[in-house]
């Protein structure tokens, strides 16, 4: 697969920033940065496609902000799992392996 | 975000619409400017980094207006009140349907009414099925 044009399906997105919040706060950039890294650098989202998302997932009380000094002594907005949050990571897990392994079976049969 | 607290940021955002614009500049320019500045680690130069930056970032006015939009949206899952208002409007078609069945049908004033609450009873099931 294509680094560059790696495409994410629809709400794959969502469960990709709750994981990367799952082990603590993070600030969007730092949310991107560890998509890429738990990814191994192969999904490449466009950057600025993250705070669309983050704002959603806010308003669905997935995600809540604080504003924060970052490592670099900078004003920056920090994002944290909330509990409902926790639950529906768990939730889009179970689903995706579900989806991943029938779409396997599908391609793999004869 | 507790229903409280989205209720007071939906009138807040209503209220002071620059302030919500300007909260969402401001964490949508810190952003640039950590992947410029990571960019000037990797060794490119200050405008060859911003440029990169911005690059990678995409459309920043239009992800701004979108995260705008959103924050000023409804804080609420509209769909139980929709979903309420499609069986007030039930109930009342349904009662009109009861009252013109139960009119004297001899007269047109009669015939009129159950003409009228068959077309009611029938916009609201199209539009019930369409909403499905």
């Amino acid at each position: 697969m294509s680094k560059a044009k790696a495409g994410l399906l629809q709400g794959t997105l969502d469960m990709l920033i709750l994981k990367a919040l799952f082990p603590g706060p993070l600030h969007g950039y730092g949310i991107g940065q560890r998509i890429a890294q738990i990814s191994g650098d192969e999904l490449k989202i466009e950057e600025g496609s993250l705070y669309p998302g983050l704002y959603r997932l806010e308003r669905r009380g997935w995600i809540e902000s604080e504003w924060d000094v970052s490592a670099n002594n900078q004003r920056a907005k920090f994002y944290k799992l909330t509990r409902a949050g926790r639950k529906q990571l768990i939730i889009e897990e179970r689903n995706w392996e579900r989806l991943a392994s029938a779409t396997m079976k599908a391609l793999r049969a004869n | 975000m507790s229903r409280v607290k989205a209720t007071v940021n939906f009138i807040h955002g209503w209220q002071h619409p620059d302030e919500i614009a300007d909260e969402v500049e401001a964490e949508l320019r810190f952003h640039v400017q950590m992947r410029t500045s990571a960019n000037i680690e990797k060794g490119m130069t200050p405008d060859q980094a911003q440029l990169a930056a911005r690059q990678s970032f995409g459309d920043f006015d239009r992800v701004k207006a979108s995260c705008c939009e959103i924050k000023r949206g409804f804080p609420f899952d509209l769909k139980p009140m929709r979903m309420g208002l499609y069986i007030a409007i039930a109930c009342l078609a349904g009662g009109v349907a009861l009252v013109a069945v139960n009119l004297p049908h001899h007269n047109p004033f009669g015939v009129l009414w159950q003409l009228i609450a068959i077309a009611v009873l029938m916009r609201a099931f199209l539009i019930g099925r369409r909403k499905q």
